[in-house]
């Protein structure tokens, strides 16, 4: 075999996505132009540019049903969920509001980690019970609302990282309005965007948050999504941009790509639909061959599955020498040995949660990369499960 | 692939021959004070561990890191601290290799499908057989080696075992390799800078070990008499002379450590010599299971091999020097070699006849 293989199977698309070629173009082409400068200039040359930034905002807020003026610009998705958790929290505690922030064990470590900076620093956080099945239910938000009236900020994913399966956003925000008005609902929204239909406004949520690289835009640009006037307490200080939220001179080339992968939503929705029986037939060959699948996938790409004695690091090392890539859970964990956070969420082992393997399929995946997949993965199981097995008895 | 020099050669070399090579770095612990400071890193440190990777995609090759700082942590830095808060001295970098370089890695590289893992150890393996020294007598690892049991020899190459250092490098260099002249590791990988005593301090604390033995205490001669002070017993190590002050200018070597009374024993050098000591938890790599072979031993990684007789019954061995020997500790491995380089067996010290400990028994069947 030669490494790196000539054509690697991609099945790691909720990791990034690559570049789509008419985003790609479109940056070339403002990256080529010699008239524009910094956006808050007054001159020509920022006004120019500063269009390009007005365009993408355009571009972002009509993808997911929004204001225009409710996008503010940041460096991705973990900022945008930074943003919305501290930011949020902070606003409601100036105002004399209550500022304890509700959120659940199976958000990406953005949320849970900016929760638990919060806990440290005196802000009540209370984990929201989750199904065994990975779903966050209207009822437990709104019970943990009424038995915590300390909480304000209430955050759940629109889809989750790992599992895929999707939440019932306008239902949890209409249980949270039923128990009592002026609490923030935000949704991370990264990986829902661009698989189902996202909808700030129908959903009724006031804060969401997206991320351009998980959409084939480039990296270093998200948005946090909110009505126009809402105040959040800004995380860093300098000048005036995006309203005084999210400061420093703006990542114009990186907006314009994520405006423009943004205009390409409705097409990815359309070749997702169509992923939904590989998706199916994988689950099934999984479930033929002894593996588990966990959660109720409904992202049409998403399928997070293990085999019993079958460390999903050795999985997914083994599948990347057979040329296919795929991962143990969310990349911003991988590398650790640290099982994942969302299955022990879960209620599993460790031992089980160490075992995920997550494949998450893209617009170019075709029937043969998965059916690929499915001719390796029996063998990689019984190599990597009989290694497994004489290595525990030897220690 | 630790990111030194030894094992990035080593991929190189194994990629010249035509194998199909993995690269695999093991995270062991999180970046020291010294590393965040900027002082530089050691062995499989976050540093290094670039270094690693970087070199994997130079020559072409897959690269992972996996991650055992737990069952570092467990098999090495705890015991670690133990030790030396009782008065032993541990030998950490024989414990990793008996604990953590082996066994977790060939299990992974089984499960990726490989048929051999191979490291940049200077030691020969001869066809899984045997373990011999490597030819370059500067560089010879197998002291380190003993403990990594024949099950893992069987499987594990050592493509160094035949060179010199300063071929290797030259060989490195010529590849092109990043860290061709990076500077040999001399210290602890986990305790760089060279103060163990923090380490030792830190880590009991976090363990819950009790720290009375570590509070500062008296120095006294072989009659018991105060000669001076020390900062703790961590802080000294048996055989040397760091680590506690004395009234007197005479060269004063550590020669036991008492943990009750926190006394630290000195003498002068003629009081660190041995000519018996007692060996624990032996691996009797070529040895049966009981016996006496004549061969030489040795009790510390750069010291001379000692001619002796060794007498062992399952897995302990007492050792009879020819001639008095210098420096043997509690803690430390005594290694065993016979003809033509090989490591016959070796253990851990457990006791050690001088002057300051008294003789050790005869033992039964002589």
């Amino acid at each position: 075999m030669r490494y790196p293989p000539a054509a690697v199977i991609n099945l790691d698309h909720n990791a990034t996505t690559p570049l789509h070629p008419r985003v790609r173009a479109a940056m070339i082409e403002v990256l080529e132009r010699t008239d524009l400068g910094n956006p808050s200039s007054t001159h020509g040359l920022g006004r120019a540019c500063r269009e390009v930034v007005e365009g993408a905002r355009r571009r972002v807020a009509a993808a997911v049903d929004a204001p225009a003026l409710g996008v503010t610009f940041t460096s991705g998705g973990t900022e945008a969920d930074n943003l919305a958790l501290l930011g949020g929290a902070e606003a409601l505690r100036k105002a004399g509001k209550a500022y304890g922030v509700a959120t659940s064990r199976i958000e990406h470590p953005a949320i849970v980690a900016a929760a638990e900076a919060l806990e440290a620093r005196g802000v009540p956080v209370v984990w929201i019970p989750v199904e065994p099945d990975g779903h966050v239910t209207p009822d437990a938000v709104a019970d943990v609302l009424r038995t915590h009236d300390e909480v304000g900020l209430v955050s759940v994913a629109a889809a989750n990282h790992e599992l895929g399966n999707v939440q019932p956003i306008a239902a949890i925000v209409e249980a949270v309005r039923a128990v009592r008005d002026g609490v923030l609902v935000h949704t991370d929204a990264v990986q829902a965007l661009g698989k189902v239909p996202v909808r700030f406004g129908a959903w009724g949520v006031d804060l969401l948050s997206v991320s351009s690289h998980k959409v084939y835009g480039p990296t270093g640009i998200g948005a946090l999504i909110h009505p126009t006037h809402l105040t959040l307490a800004p995380r860093s200080f300098g000048g005036a941009q995006e309203r005084g939220r999210r400061v420093g001179t703006e990542n114009w080339m990186a907006a314009h790509g994520f405006g423009v992968a943004c205009s390409l939503l409705d097409e990815s929705l359309q070749q997702l639909e169509a992923l939904t029986p590989l998706r199916d037939r994988l689950a099934e060959h999984v479930r033929a061959a002894g593996g588990r699948v966990h959660g109720a996938p409904a992202l049409a790409n998403t399928l997070n599955f293990a085999f019993e004695g079958a460390p999903g690091e050795l999985m997914c090392m083994s599948l990347d020498l057979e040329g296919i890539a795929a991962s143990t859970g969310s990349a911003c964990s991988a590398g650790s040995l640290e099982p994942s956070k969302v299955l022990l969420g879960l209620g599993q082992t460790p031992e089980q949660a160490s075992e995920a393997v997550r494949i998450s399929m893209g617009r170019s995946t075709t029937e043969a990369d998965v059916a690929r997949l499915i001719d390796v993965l029996p063998i990689i199981v019984s190599r990597v499960r009989k290694a497994h097995a004489q290595g525990s008895s030897a220690s | 692939m630790s990111g030194g020099v030894d094992s990035s050669a080593t991929a190189s070399l194994l990629l010249d021959a035509g194998h199909e090579v993995i690269g695999m770095t093991m995270r062991l612990y999180d970046a020291s004070e010294d590393e965040r400071k900027g002082r530089g890193g050691t062995c499989c440190s976050p540093a290094e561990v670039d270094l690693a990777r970087r070199v994997c995609a130079q020559i072409g090759i897959p690269h992972y890191v996996v991650d055992e700082r737990e069952r570092f942590r467990r098999e090495v830095i705890d015991p670690f601290a133990r030790d030396y808060a009782a008065g032993l001295t541990p030998n950490p970098c024989t414990r990793c290799n008996q604990h953590i370089k082996f066994q977790p890695l060939l299990q992974r590289a089984a499960a990726l499908g490989a048929e051999a893992m191979a490291t940049g150890h200077y030691a020969r393996n001869l066809y899984g057989e045997a373990l011999l020294r490597g030819v370059d007598p500067r560089k010879d690892q197998s002291y380190f080696l003993f403990s990594m049991g024949r099950e893992a020899l069987r499987q594990v190459w050592f493509p160094l075992g035949t060179w010199n250092k300063d071929d290797v490098r030259a060989y490195a260099e010529g590849k092109g390799l990043p860290n061709w002249k990076a500077p040999d590791s001399q210290e602890l990988c986990f305790v760089p800078g060279g103060n163990h005593g923090d380490v030792v301090q830190r880590r009991a604390r976090e363990m819950g070990l009790s720290t009375d033995t570590l509070q500062p205490g008296e120095v006294v001669d072989t009659d018991g008499n105060v000669v001076g002070d020390h900062d703790g017993i961590h802080r000294v190590t048996v055989g040397q002379r760091r680590g506690f002050r004395t009234r007197t200018p005479e060269r004063r070597y550590v020669l036991k450590v008492i943990p009750q009374s926190r006394q630290v024993v000195v003498g002068d050098v003629s009081d660190t010599q041995t000519s018996r000591i007692e060996v624990g938890e032996l691996q009797r790599l070529e040895l049966g299971a009981s016996g006496e072979v004549r061969c030489t031993v040795q009790v510390r990684h750069k010291s001379k091999p000692a001619p002796a007789t060794v007498r062992w019954d399952g897995d302990t061995a007492r050792v009879d020097f020819d001639a008095p020997i210098r420096s043997a500790s509690p803690g430390q491995a005594a290694v065993f070699y016979g003809e033509d380089d090989r490591v016959l067996g070796g253990g851990w010290i457990s006791r050690v006849e001088d002057r300051a400990n008294g003789p050790l028994e005869t033992p039964k069947k002589d």
